[in-house]
């Protein structure tokens, strides 16, 4: 239970990736520790949100509403990063995550982040790039499916 | 009110000033005999001859002789003094009572006033009248007509003197007394003017500092601020050029004075010497009108100094008595109460016919207006704001006295009837009713308090009541109860806190009642009064969190065996926290008591490193990251101008050790320590050493903290009362590292609370809430409500309410159900309102448009507003 470790953890993240350990220690401190009982909603799919949270220990189904009911599509687990969403745009969450073991988790919240990239723009400068990168491989891989897709006109 | 300064100090005291003066008179001879009696000490006693002398009849010898004269001396010394303190005393007593006499009829006279008048007069202009600028007048009574008297006296003796040794030498020293006599009061008057002027500057400069604090929003939202400081700058100027003109005037007059005190020895020397000269005057007698005319210049000059006080003294005493004594104020009899003979039942029709009512100004605001309400009646005023209707209201409820025309209570012009009668038939609601600094409940009480229901009994009774009848000032003791259970229906006061409790739910105010009794800090009294209940919620509390391991997620109770990681460490080192609610607990750390309890049990260098660790963190977090303060505000434990101080703190730590710090360094190290929240900040983690170290610390802090006023500790088994009744209740701390915890547990008190039927008396405890000046601390909604209560809680037959139901009609039907059979008179602007009312009365631009049922009226009602 220290800032290091809740660091270490921080670092992993690849949004993260490019922003300096000083920063991410002060975004450490802000952040919250938080436990889950198994079979405790981190987030409900539809709600509002405004926390994400990267999971320090235990696991997390991740749960799609159908109209069958709820159905699991993947699971997570220490050093997983979910709800980052949430920290960025105003978006309902989009899928259910529950815990199914207890789990430790540090909560991020959008509140602290962005003071946080208010008052270090550099931080911004990192995420943004982080976040194209994943915009890039995203586009590469629908172009890739596209030209899968059968040519019907 | 007299008018004038002496005819007010004749008429009420008298007695006090002839004393004054006769003491005066009295000190004559003794301070005579003071000067008179060295003489035969050193002439008969010491160097004289032909004893044994005769004193009173005995024959005494040289050295008896001297010791008789000696002891003469002494007691005359004494006795001089003796009257100089009685006198003195005397003066200052008769002066502070006719201060207190004078403030307090000029307030009796503001609560006189008609409503009218304070649309034109200000607080911030009363005020400095009642309190600063009558100061002077007591100072002066006393001496109002003893210093002329005793100054004047010792005037006429010397001059007598001066005359008997010589006709022409005594004319020639009072030759320039007319001269002065008539060019002083000359320039007095100008100075006189210049006072009023400034006194009226200065109430000018107090009004605008008392709009400027009332209107702090708006000039900041306007960025008046410059005006504003111009404003007062040229008010400052004009007082200080006042102020310049009047010392010019007054060093001129003393100027003057003395010049002309200082005229005559030039004729003693020149035409006395001429006639010692020519043998028409002795020299002997020269010397002796010269002596003479040395001792007239100390009383002259007192005298001059009592006219221009005087003259400045009664500046001011008329000044503020034409502001206050105005014409048309209200006869004191209608401010009498119950013990009055105009208290009369005189039932319930309330009519006006022909009224017009002017609210101050020249404007006409009910023109012509003819309206009867029978008893029981249920009927809503309609009209827009500026159409007459609230001053119609305010007519109806003996507010405002119609110019012309009447307004009546069961046939009785409401003139003729006092507010006692008033009151206890009408109940009127404005909508913004005043509220007092105060709790709630005494802000809801307030309409009981007609009259004292007991005598005063405390040991200052006596002479409280002596002294207010001395002073003319009021006999009603105030410390004592003042609510009339009987005009609220109820035999006591838990009966009024019960029923209080049922109009509150009335209008729609029992929740925020509960939950402000929830937040609130119980008073020793009422502490005792709930403790068992709520230790008992506690206990509650504490099983069912016992059992439910959903719950113990949710909250770490205090237990004294264990480290409670959502509270600070502060508050689990101590196991306790401050008395005053206002310090926080890591403020403890620069308590003597509790440095001392650290070092006893030897946890004080352990907290000095940690804070020295988490002031290492702070900085280098805040400092070296270069964050702005508004993020060091919000999340660090120090503050930005405090981190450059810890860096050097942390240097001082890092050169000379914990032993060489000085003490409030040391301890800025543990207020930092204190702060820290286990399961929240993670700079700093309590292994299972430390946990010990502090479990091991607790015990020894209990007991050298026992009897320590400061701090109040925890005991699972006792009411704490620096805590709110939640944290009572809750008794721990919602866990920090979990989500949502605040909410669950607000369910979880709120079952509890509704099982052990607590909560009725935590909002009772809500009535001891403090509403902050004006009733600052309430929203506008509230505060019309505890308006609502504070009229419906007398039991009025008649109920005039102005605007306060509109846009909520809910509340419109609670009260329609509170107030039962009375009479009902609802002004509104709002339909919705006037809909539900068989009987509605539109007023439009100052007239009575309409009355009938809404069906009938709504066109005119509604046309009105079509056109507006």
């Amino acid at each position: 239970m220290s800032l290091d470790a809740d660091l270490a953890a921080l670092r992993k993240i690849p949004l993260f990736r490019g922003v300096d350990d000083q920063k991410l220690r002060l975004l450490a401190f802000m952040s919250e520790r938080t436990l889950f009982d198994a079979g405790e909603d981190l987030m409900v799919e539809g709600d509002f949100g405004d926390v994400a949270y990267i999971i320090l220990s235990g696991q997390a189904d991740v749960l799609i509403n159908t109209p069958t009911g709820r159905q699991k599509v993947a699971s997570v687990k220490e050093n997983d990063f979910v709800g980052e969403i949430a920290i960025l745009i105003n978006v309902p969450r989009t899928a259910t995550v529950t815990a199914s073991a207890d789990l430790v988790a540090l909560g991020i919240s959008k509140e602290h982040f962005f003071k946080l990239v208010s008052n270090f723009p550099d931080m911004g400068v990192e995420v943004m790039r982080a976040l194209a990168q994943r915009l890039e491989r995203t586009t590469r891989e629908v172009g890739r499916l596209r030209a899968q897709l059968p040519q019907n006109g | 009110m007299d008018r004038s300064l002496f005819g007010f100090i004749w008429r009420y005291s008298k007695r006090q000033q002839l004393i004054i003066l006769a003491l005066t008179v009295t000190s004559f001879p003794i301070l005579y005999m003071t000067l008179e009696l060295p003489k035969w000490i050193v002439n008969d006693a010491i160097s004289g001859t032909d004893f044994p002398k005769d004193l009173f009849g005995i024959e005494l010898e040289q050295i008896p002789y001297l010791l008789v004269l000696c002891f003469m001396f002494l007691g005359l010394v004494v006795a001089n003094n003796a009257i100089k303190y009685v006198l003195n005393m005397t003066k200052g007593v008769s002066g502070e009572r006719m201060l207190r006499r004078l403030r307090f009829m000029l307030y009796n006279s503001v609560l006189r006033f008609r409503l009218q008048r304070f649309r034109r007069v200000s607080g911030g202009e009363i005020i400095p009248m009642i309190t600063a600028e009558v100061e002077d007048v007591g100072v002066f009574i006393g001496e109002a007509i003893a210093t002329p008297a005793f100054q004047g006296g010792t005037l006429l003796v010397y001059i007598t003197f001066i005359f008997a040794q010589d006709p022409f030498l005594g004319a020639a020293a009072v030759s320039l007394y007319p001269f002065q006599a008539y060019i002083i009061p000359k320039l007095q008057r100008r100075v006189i003017m210049l006072t009023r002027e400034r006194i009226k500057n200065i109430r000018t400069i107090a009004d605008r500092i008392g709009e400027t604090v009332s209107a702090a929003p708006d000039i900041h939202a306007n960025d008046t601020a410059r005006y504003h400081m111009a404003d007062l700058s040229d008010r400052l100027f004009i007082n200080y050029r006042i102020r310049l003109a009047i010392f010019k005037r007054k060093f001129m007059i003393k100027f003057l004075n003395n010049f002309l005190n200082q005229l005559p020895p030039f004729f003693f020397y020149s035409v006395g010497g001429y006639l010692v000269i020519q043998g028409e005057l002795s020299f002997g007698a020269l010397v002796a009108v010269l002596a003479a005319y040395k001792d007239l210049a100390s009383p002259w000059k007192e005298l001059l100094k009592w006219y221009q006080n005087l003259a400045n003294v009664s500046t001011k005493y008329e000044t503020v008595v034409e502001a206050f004594d105005v014409d048309d104020k209200m006869p004191s009899e209608r401010l009498g109460g119950d013990e009055s003979d105009s208290t009369v039942d005189v039932g319930n029709e309330l009519a006006v016919q022909s009224a017009t009512v002017s609210a101050g100004g020249s404007s006409t605001e009910v023109s012509d207006v003819s309206l009867t309400v029978s008893e029981g009646e249920k009927l809503a005023v309609y009209g827009r704001d500026g159409s007459g209707r609230t001053e119609l209201l305010m007519t109806m409820a003996g507010l405002y006295d119609p110019v012309s025309g009447r307004a009546t209570l069961g046939g009785k012009r409401f003139q003729e009837l006092s507010h006692c009668t008033i009151a206890k038939a009408v109940a009127y609601v404005g909508s913004d009713p005043f509220v007092f600094n105060d709790t709630l409940r005494a802000n809801v009480v307030y309409s009981l308090r007609g009259a004292p229901q007991d005598e005063d009994k405390d040991e200052l009774a006596m002479l409280r009541r002596a002294e207010a009848i001395l002073t003319g000032n009021s006999l009603h003791a105030v410390h004592v109860p003042w609510e009339d259970f009987g005009r609220a229906g109820v035999s006591d006061a838990d009966a009024l806190d019960d029923r209080l409790l049922e109009l509150f739910e009335v209008v729609g105010l029992a929740g925020d009642l509960y939950r402000l009794g929830l937040s609130a800090r119980l008073d020793e009294a009422e502490a005792k009064r709930l403790a068992d209940k709520i230790l008992t919620a506690r206990s509650e509390v504490v099983r069912r969190v016992g059992e439910d391991r959903k719950l113990a997620d949710l909250v770490e109770l205090w237990d004294p065996k264990k480290i409670n990681f959502s509270a600070t460490l502060g508050e689990n080192i101590i196991f306790g926290v401050p008395t005053d609610p206002g310090i926080h607990v890591w403020d403890c750390a620069h308590n003597k008591a509790i440095q001392a309890a650290l070092r006893k049990a030897g946890i004080f260098d352990r907290l000095v490193k940690m804070g020295a660790t988490i002031a290492e963190t702070m900085i280098e977090l805040f400092g070296e990251t270069g964050a702005d303060a508004s993020l060091i505000g919000d999340y660090s434990f120090v503050s930005a101008d405090e981190l450059p101080l810890f860096e050097e703190r942390l240097r001082a730590l890092r050169a000379k050790g914990i032993n060489g710090l000085r003490e409030d360094v040391a301890c800025a190290f543990i207020s930092l320590a204190f702060r820290l929240i286990p399961a929240r900040h993670r700079i700093i983690t309590v292994d299972e050493e430390l946990e010990k170290a502090i479990l091991t610390a607790r015990p020894i802090l209990a007991a050298e903290l026992k009897d320590d006023k400061d701090h109040s500790l925890f005991d699972v088994k006792a009411f704490s009362e620096p805590l709110s009744v939640e944290e009572n209740i809750l008794f721990g701390k919602p866990r920090a590292d979990r989500r949502g915890a605040r909410e669950r547990i607000d369910e979880l008190l709120r079952d509890t609370i509704a099982s052990l039927e607590l909560r009725d008396p935590i909002a009772r405890a809500g009535l001891n809430f403090s509403v902050g000046v004006a009733g600052g601390r309430l929203s506008g909604g509230q505060r019309r409500r505890v308006g609502l209560v504070r009229a419906i809680i007398k039991r009025p037959h008649i109920v005039i309410i102005d605007q306060v139901a509109d846009g909520d009609v809910a509340l419109l039907d609670s009260i329609k159900s509170a107030v039962g059979d009375a009479t009902l008179i609802i002004g509104t602007a709002d339909p919705a309102v006037a809909k539900r009312f068989e009987n509605v009365a539109v007023m439009r631009d100052a007239e009575l448009v309409a009355t009938g049922s809404w069906d009938t009226v709504s066109d005119v009602a509604l046309g009105n507003e079509d056109a507006a």
